[in-house]
């Protein structure tokens, strides 16, 4: 037999194996990928890496995740190793291995630490600008994670169907709910694994409380929405209309400004494509966000003041924000439906605020985001 | 103007990388994607190298498929994968031959129609993205992003790029590699 019929055995146990785990059929569809990974075992055991090189990278990636996916764990991992020595392997090939190897590593450790992790984990990858192969600036990471688990929280909010948060963290059951959770994950560019973890073994959900797979698959749902049609897609996930403001802040908050990073890319491990936030979902989110605000001052329309500065300090209980404007502090009211895992992160840095002055000269606010010197407004 | 036929059944006959279960299953969820918005036939406005008008004609999925296809996601995933292969098809004379497991799922390779490979040297690799609510300017948005995602080395094969929006019935293709050096 040739590689191609090889190959094309392995294609076909594949597709019936993704169409058994599709109608619920788990056991078959082990059994089938199974299969399919023998026929591609065999099918690159024809190949010559030197004349083929493309060839011999998809297939072993494929015979690579064939024995993920039946479950032969140890084995993926072997094989992942064994074809990751060879000098004449294509990037992209390697690419995909290590990161299969990394994910066999971080399920390994969680299963390991005790802790129940839900299915749908995902990998964030930041990208461009200031950040390089395996390293970027800590506060750029930092604050992308914690809008991350600001979002997951937010989200299971939503889907229990809990009052907007306005001030202060997650309650104890949320957290409990859905935990996230840091894994380190392969370079390319800079990325990190987040995954969640649910109630402890044995725990019951509670009726009016969501699965946290629906949590994890939602939050890409709605991420999704964001990035690409913040108008329309967004609205269908999210209807509630303050909830969808505050995750369309949010995911702008992950969202590059162009100079330190320029691309930011969550995948998850559950096959969904990924979600890419880019200069022009920014801006898309930007523009949708500012039709949403108020544009009006005492009944008056007036045209909005863009000032920039750095964010001093905010009281959001008493209405108000300080902006630093060329050593000049201005005084911003307003801001009471702002909430603090959108503003919090953004006191001592360069932001952008959209106001509206009033007749006396007073600033009442609309919008703030970061500004790293090169975001447009 | 002239309207190209986009045929999203028995796609198995025409694209040798399709087997019989997956291309039932892809067309299913066409449908199901489809009936959301609209009714047969459907006329689908594409962008591909130049702007084209196709029309599908299709059945409207009867309970059982609907129920088999509530996950909003999946389906509107596979019915991309089936409305963007039936599309490049017409307008690129391309067929998928290959199918090949990822991490996380499966890439296509496609290539001329009649192409009988021994290997995947010169195959395109296919990235398809689906939108269920969308309009022209988020199909705009997605290409881009897919575009962009061809390009990050997931593999140095050329790679097409397909994303289709179902509510307005766009279907927009671009060679990641042209565009890119444009």
């Amino acid at each position: 037999m040739t590689w191609a019929q090889h190959h094309q055995e392995s294609e076909r146990a594949s597709a019936e194996a993704h169409l058994a785990r599709r109608s619920g059929d788990l056991s078959s569809a082990k059994s089938l990928f199974d299969r399919a990974a023998e026929a591609e075992l065999k099918a690159i055991a024809l190949l010559d890496p030197a004349s083929k090189p493309r060839t011999y990278g998809i297939t072993a990636v494929s015979a690579a995740a064939l024995l993920y996916k039946s479950e032969r764990v140890a084995e993926a991992e072997i094989f992942a190793h064994s074809i990751l020595s060879r000098a004449d392997l294509p990037e992209f090939a390697t690419d995909q291995l290590k990161e299969l190897l990394q994910t066999i590593w971080n399920e390994q450790v969680q299963a390991s630490a005790g802790v129940r992790f839900v299915p749908g984990q995902v990998t964030v990858s930041v990208d461009g600008g200031e950040v390089v192969r395996g390293g970027a600036p800590l506060d750029l990471i930092v604050e992308r994670v914690q809008t991350i688990q600001s979002l997951f929280y937010r989200t299971a909010e939503f889907l229990k169907k809990l009052p907007l948060r306005r001030h202060g963290p997650a309650t104890k059951p949320i957290q409990e709910l859905c935990r996230p959770w840091l894994f380190q994950s392969v370079p390319g560019s800079y990325q990190f694994t987040v995954a969640i973890q649910g109630p402890a073994q044995g725990d019951m959900f509670k009726a009016d409380e969501p699965e946290p797979r629906l949590v994890a698959s939602t939050f890409m749902t709605i991420l999704e929405g964001a990035a690409t049609d913040p108008e329309n897609a967004l609205q269908n996930v999210v209807p509630d209309t303050e909830y969808r403001s505050t995750f369309l802040k949010l995911a702008r908050n992950l969202a590059p400004t162009g100079r330190s990073f320029s691309q930011l890319e969550i995948r998850s491990s559950q096959g969904s494509g990924p979600v890419v936030l880019t200069q022009d979902s920014r801006k898309a989110m930007t523009r949708s966000i500012r039709q949403q605000a108020p544009v009006a001052v005492a009944g008056n329309q007036i045209e909005p003041t863009i000032l920039r500065g750095v964010l001093r300090a905010v009281h959001l209980e008493k209405d108000w924000l300080e902006l630093n404007v060329e050593d000049k502090l201005l005084h911003i009211s307003g801001v009471g439906e702002t909430l603090d895992d959108v503003i919090g992160p953004l006191v001592n840095h360069a932001v952008i605020v959209q106001a509206i002055a009033d007749a006396k000269g007073a600033y009442v606010f609309r919008d703030i985001e970061l500004d790293d010197g090169a975001t447009d407004v | 103007m002239q309207k190209h036929r986009i045929q999203i059944e028995d796609l198995e006959g025409r694209h040798p990388g399709l087997t019989p279960g997956i291309a039932l299953a892809y067309r299913e969820a066409a449908e199901v994607c489809l009936a959301r918005h609209h009714s047969s036939p459907t006329d689908l406005s594409i962008e591909h190298k130049s702007q084209v008008t196709g029309v599908a004609e299709w059945n409207p999925p009867d309970a059982r498929t609907k129920r088999g296809w509530a996950n909003e996601t999946d389906a509107t995933e596979a019915g991309a994968y089936c409305v963007a292969l039936a599309t490049i098809e017409v307008t690129g004379e391309l067929v998928a031959i290959s199918r090949a497991e990822t991490r996380t799922g499966a890439d296509y390779y496609i290539a001329p129609k009649g192409t009988q490979p021994t290997d995947l040297e010169a195959a395109y690799r296919l990235e398809v993205s689906g939108i269920d609510e969308g309009d022209a300017s988020s199909v705009k948005t997605r290409l881009n992003q897919k575009i962009k995602q061809a390009l990050r080395g997931r593999s140095s094969l050329p790679a097409i790029a397909a994303v289709v929006a179902f509510s307005s019935a766009n279907v927009a293709i671009a060679d990641a590699v042209q565009v890119e050096q444009k």
